[in-house]
């Protein structure tokens, strides 16, 4: 019966109610929305990551990371490849990699550059470069002289496909290596800075460069789906022995920034669905104290008629809750809609590139949903709404039939 | 009447080759024999440095020992707060020393290819000067007269795999092997710089271009203009001149 006279009661003042609806609707969506959005963006930097060469794993000779020179490759890859042989799961790849620094220069420019040996089908299935060539050919399996160098490189260094680059680094006897390379592919990134930063060469091309025999620098591993890296990572470790020649990490190791921005953002979300509250909550409180200022004769009438100030209180939640509830479902629609309608197209950032890329964020934001995102957002509405509801609330249940009286 | 025909023919042979082999070498032995010309077995030379830009202009004084195709230490006597700066280099490796932070450092990868010096030389000039002996083919593109004497003009293309980053050079020798000139060009075959020899005097025992200027193609008027003020041609040095230790401290 309560909720029968709530609900009359609510649309006893239509034009009152819409207006708490409303706010609380444009709340919930923006919370919805907002948080979709955040959570886009971390899939795309993650995503990001991952295949600009990191994968969900990597193992390394000890000092590699800390120094990443020729004298510290992996000296015997057959034994991380029998270990991955053991351990991975079916579904996983691996990519076994030269990566060090070199500077690349023709007649006119030069740049300091990572130099990446790769295999090429095996680098396929790891990272981004296996279809980031727009413009000629990916590398084949031997490629003596081949060279796959980004757009923004290319523009920078002024030369175009099947131009000579030349790469010098210090190969395993400490001497300066130097090679001609020939520009056969051009590879597009998400990021301009990638773009610059890597040339590709066939693995094989680059040991011989280097002298590095059958050493590799790094072996990359792509688990199916991004999960369980962390197990993965254990057994290998076990694999590998503790003997302390190999160092094995995953991604949220070997991305510490990344990792730290995502253990930031999800406090971020939450802090935003406070402030999105807060700035709703007002308003809610607001408009219900007028609410109730309104109807002072009619709390009085009921006092006079032996009503319980608990009731009243009772009464008033009710009404407020069941607005609430009404705003939620219509504001989640909302948001669902239009998270719905942009997880196709998505937003596009290029305009914006140069700022995006500083953040080290994605040029196309792809928002993405998540239920707890969903439940946490409506709980804070819900809990919060309600309980800024008992001021107005108490205040009704403080009406004395006298106040009603002289009210006029 | 045979043998008249016979005798004509001989003689005819006989005077065209010898028309030749007033010079008959070939491109590549001319590049080869002006740069051992210039370099001489070993040498010690006084030399200043120019670096001209349009808004300013720093000189330089050093001296310089060369040995062989790969072996040279160059210090810097002044002004004087470049005193002591020195470049060695031996065979393929690098050096340089500054005696301000009193270091020696071997040059990485990474610094080949900037300016030495300040100048328009990038420290690859100076670390590859054998380069083009060993990584170019090298054809006769013209000849012209200068001042009574034949100049040959040679382009020098690099084979395909060497780790130039040049896409051709051309260099001018004078029949008595005084390099004039060496061009370097890009893959497109635009000009990138030019080093103009010239000023030609008797210095040491031989006749020599004293004054050295390398500009690049594009840059107006900034230039680098290396003068010889003394030079000395020697068939050897000592071998403890080209050490890192000498490079640190100078034994004379």
């Amino acid at each position: 019966m309560d909720i029968t006279i709530a609900w009359r009661n609510i649309w006893r003042n239509p034009r009152r109610t819409a207006v708490i609806l409303i706010a609380v609707v444009i709340g919930i969506w923006s919370m919805v929305f907002m948080g979709a959005l955040m959570r886009g963006v971390e899939v795309g930097m993650i995503d990001n990551g991952i295949s600009t060469l990191t994968g969900d794993l990597q193992v390394h000779s000890r000092n590699y990371r800390n120094d990443p020179i020729v004298e510290n490759s992996i000296r015997e890859p057959e034994l991380v490849h029998a270990a991955l042989s053991k351990v991975l799961p079916p579904g996983a790849h691996s990519a076994f990699r030269v990566r060090l620094n070199a500077v690349a220069g023709n007649a006119r420019h030069s740049a300091g550059v990572t130099l990446v040996g790769i295999d090429a089908s095996a680098e396929k299935a790891v990272s981004f470069i296996g279809d980031a060539v727009t413009d000629g050919e990916y590398l084949s399996e031997s490629d003596a002289n081949g060279i796959l160098v980004g757009q923004e490189l290319l523009e920078t260094f002024d030369t175009r496909l099947g131009r000579k680059i030349i790469l010098m680094a210090q190969d395993a006897d400490g001497e300066i290596a130097s090679k001609a390379f020939r520009i056969k592919g051009i590879f597009q990134a998400e990021m301009k800075a990638t773009e610059k930063q890597f040339v590709f060469v066939s693995g094989s091309a680059a040991r011989k460069m280097l002298k590095m025999g059958n050493q590799v620098s790094e072996v990359c591993v792509a688990l199916p789906g991004h999960r369980n890296s962390e197990a993965v990572v254990a057994d290998l470790r076990r694999e590998l022995g503790t003997g302390g020649e190999f160092e094995v990490n995953t991604w949220r190791e070997l991305l510490p920034v990344l990792n730290a921005y995502l253990e930031m953002s999800n406090s971020f979300i939450f802090i935003w669905y406070v402030v999105m509250f807060v700035a709703m909550g007002f308003g809610l409180t607001n408009t219900t104290l007028m609410a109730v200022f309104e109807r002072m004769r009619e709390f009085g009438l009921l006092k006079a008629l032996g009503m319980r100030p608990a009731r009243i209180i009772r009464q008033v939640l009710i009404e407020s809750s069941i607005i609430l509830m009404i705003g939620m479902v219509i504001g989640n629609l909302l948001g669902i809609l239009s998270v719905l309608l942009l997880s196709n197209t998505g937003i596009d950032l290029s305009d914006l590139a140069a700022g995006v890329e500083y953040a080290g964020m994605s040029r196309m934001i792809y928002p993405v949903l998540l239920e707890s995102d969903i439940l946490v957002s409506n709980l804070v509405v819900f809990v919060l709404g309600a309980l800024v509801s008992l001021y107005p609330a108490s205040k009704a249940a403080r009406f004395t039939p006298i106040q009603a009286m002289a009210q006029t | 009447m045979k043998t008249r025909l016979v005798s004509f023919m001989v003689i005819g042979l006989l005077v065209i080759s010898g028309g030749i082999s007033a010079d008959t070498r070939s491109a590549d032995q001319r590049v080869r024999d002006g740069f051992e010309y210039y370099r001489g077995k070993s040498s010690e030379a006084a030399v200043e440095m120019i670096i001209h830009r349009p808004d300013w202009r720093r000189e330089m004084k050093m001296t310089a020992w060369t040995r062989g195709d790969a072996d040279s230490l160059i210090r810097i006597e002044s002004p004087a707060r470049d005193k002591g700066n020195g470049t060695l280099k031996t065979g393929k490796d690098m050096w340089m020393y500054n005696p301000k932070i009193n270091r020696v450092i071997k040059l990485p990868p990474s610094m080949m290819s900037q300016a030495w010096m300040g100048s328009d030389f990038s420290n690859n000039d100076l670390a590859k000067t054998d380069s083009i002996l060993n990584d170019y083919t090298h054809t006769l593109d013209k000849t012209e007269e200068v001042d009574g004497k034949q100049v040959y003009w040679i382009k020098s293309m690099p084979r395909p795999d060497a780790p130039v980053i040049w896409g051709m050079q051309r260099i001018a020798v004078r029949e008595d092997d005084i390099i004039l000139a060496q061009e370097f060009y890009d893959e497109d075959l635009e000009l990138v710089k030019s080093m103009r020899c010239y000023d030609i005097k008797m210095m040491g025992d031989r006749l020599y271009p004293v004054k050295w200027r390398m500009k690049k193609a594009d840059a107006g008027d900034s230039y680098t203009e290396l003068i010889y003020t003394e030079l000395r041609f020697m068939d050897t040095l000592s071998s403890t001149i080209f050490t890192v230790s000498n490079l640190k401290n100078p034994r004379r």
